[in-house]
């Protein structure tokens, strides 16, 4: 999953950095949008506004853990 | 009242403990916020800074930016607000390129903004043109002194920057947020005790917005007054979406330019959602369509020119009326509808893009043989970037490679998300890129 991600934002995000330690702060508002509605589409997963915090977005691993969550929160 | 920052000593006198601008921490009152502003002024004085003087400055979205862009204009000088992220080099290029001309009295701002050409312009605004903008907002969409208005945008553009003006000049409160990344913290502004909110959105962060936290906007909806949009087309169902959520706010579509200044308004909920309505002029401005079918601006709400650009500013500004290249028309209860544009411009969310000046740059990219910038549909903005190129032989096409160039001397919403590789571009008959056939493939 973390090497989907990682070429799906490379795809869509050609200005930043996605191996990044702090990937939200390579981010703008229209780059965290798209990480959502990538992610939401790409696994069928529900995500909202309150997902988007600096914590979650910190790196590719916290978003895998972020997709994993809801995943199992679905089953 | 000469100047906007008339309005902050009045204020601090009136009511020094009243907030003026919160952003995050830091905070200030009208007196608080009038001593900040002596001091800076103390400062500039120090370093040499003088009556007529052109100063540039990144806008930064802090009390920090507003407290010196408040300054200059007290000790008579001019502020250039730029671009945050602007590369260092096209920073000091454009610094340079002002220091050798000069504004005319009671000029308070140059403003950058896209030419169709790829040449930036420098917009110079004068003092009175900013009090009629304040007076407009007022007027148009019902600004009050116990409003809180959250401020999310670039502060160098005139859609978010010209909600200072209202909001000074009545004594509100301004809340500054950097833009709707953290959308937690964006919603958290309007969380703060005050008795109504107000805020300026463009089209694509109403798509985000209702896409990702529609609940907890309609959970909003008793305490915000109004919501101003702008500067991009909005599609007729998030429009209706707003109304949905927001059934007893304003909702306004607003026309305006950096040129033009703030000319007309509509509020969408009041009983005709109507995509590309912009409402009838505001106290200050006038309007009428050309024989070409564009619109025409006149009032006290134009810019003065384009510095340094004398022949440029007379193809756009000729018998105190600025001449746009907006499409429109005018229905028969005087209310303006946008229809397009006439140039090249793509509009990415809100920002203006000349694809000439994207092509320009890559063009400086090693690899790179001919290229073209064209528009894409986008979900969120409306529009994207899409840069189509030709390698040299033996080249291979590096997205990131090609991105990490243009932002060399690109501001970050210039540089486009999609890349393809191509055997050629079309062009017309003169050599120019045949921009028209690849729309046509849209």
């Amino acid at each position: 999953m973390k090497e989907k991600i990682k070429a799906m934002l490379e795809d869509a995000l050609p200005l930043v950095d996605v191996d990044s330690p702090f990937l939200f702060s390579e981010l703008d508002s229209l780059g965290v949008t798209t990480i959502l509605m990538m992610l939401a589409d790409e696994f069928h997963i529900s995500l909202e506004a309150t997902d988007a915090t600096p914590r979650n977005f910190k790196n590719i691993d916290s978003l895998v853990a972020l997709v994993e969550s809801k995943l199992q929160g679905r089953s | 009242m000469l100047c906007l920052e008339e309005y902050i000593t009045l204020h601090a006198t009136r009511q020094p403990n009243k907030l003026a601008i919160i952003c995050g921490d830091d905070r200030c009152t009208y007196a608080q916020l009038e001593r900040r502003v002596e001091e800076r002024c103390d400062e500039l004085r120090c370093d040499g800074f003088e009556a007529g003087r052109i100063k540039c400055l990144r806008a930064t979205p802090s009390i920090d930016f507003l407290v010196t862009y408040f300054a200059l204009h007290r000790l008579g000088g001019v502020a250039v607000p730029l671009e945050r992220d602007l590369p260092e080099a096209s920073f000091a290029a454009i610094d340079a390129e002002l220091s050798r001309h000069s504004c005319p009295e009671a000029t308070a701002d140059v403003l950058y903004t896209t030419g169709s050409t790829g040449r930036s312009k420098g917009v110079m605004i004068s003092h009175d043109t900013i009090l009629a903008d304040a007076e407009n907002l007022i007027a148009g969409q019902g600004f009050t002194p116990d409003l809180t208005f959250v401020i999310n945008g670039p502060l160098n553009h005139i859609g978010s920057l010209s909600k200072v003006y209202p909001n000074i000049m009545l004594g509100a409160t301004i809340v500054i947020v950097d833009g709707i990344k953290d959308l937690n913290r964006f919603f958290g502004a309007f969380e703060m005790p005050a008795k109504k909110f107000a805020t300026f959105l463009v089209p694509a962060s109403i798509r985000i917005l209702i896409q990702f936290c529609a609940e907890r906007l309609a959970a909003l909806a008793p305490r915000i007054d109004f919501i101003e949009t702008g500067a991009a087309a909005i599609s007729e169902s998030d429009m209706q979406a707003l109304c949905r959520l927001l059934p007893t706010s304003r909702l306004y579509n607003t026309y305006a330019s950096t040129e033009t200044g703030i000319i007309a308004t509509h509020d969408w909920n009041s009983g005709e959602c109507t995509s590309g309505c912009l409402g009838r002029p505001m106290p200050n401005s006038q309007l009428f369509i050309t024989a070409d079918g564009l619109i025409a601006c006149k009032g006290r709400t134009l810019m003065t020119g384009y510095i340094g650009q004398p022949d440029r500013t007379a193809t756009v500004l000729r018998d105190h009326t600025v001449y746009t290249s907006d499409i429109g028309v005018i229905d028969s209860q005087g209310r303006l509808h946008l229809k397009g544009r006439e140039d090249d411009i793509i509009n990415v969310g809100g920002f203006k893009v000349a694809p000439t000046e994207v092509e320009e740059a890559a063009l400086s990219y090693p690899d790179i043989k001919d290229c073209i910038c064209i528009p894409v549909p986008h979900r969120i903005t409306g529009q994207a970037l899409k840069l189509i190129v030709v390698l040299r032989d033996g080249c291979e096409l590096n997205k990131r490679n090609i991105a990490l160039h243009l932002k060399q001397t690109l501001e970050a919403f210039k540089i486009p998300a999609l890349y393809e590789s191509a055997t050629s571009i079309r062009r017309t008959f003169n050599g120019k890129p045949d921009r028209k056939s690849y729309k046509e493939i849209l």
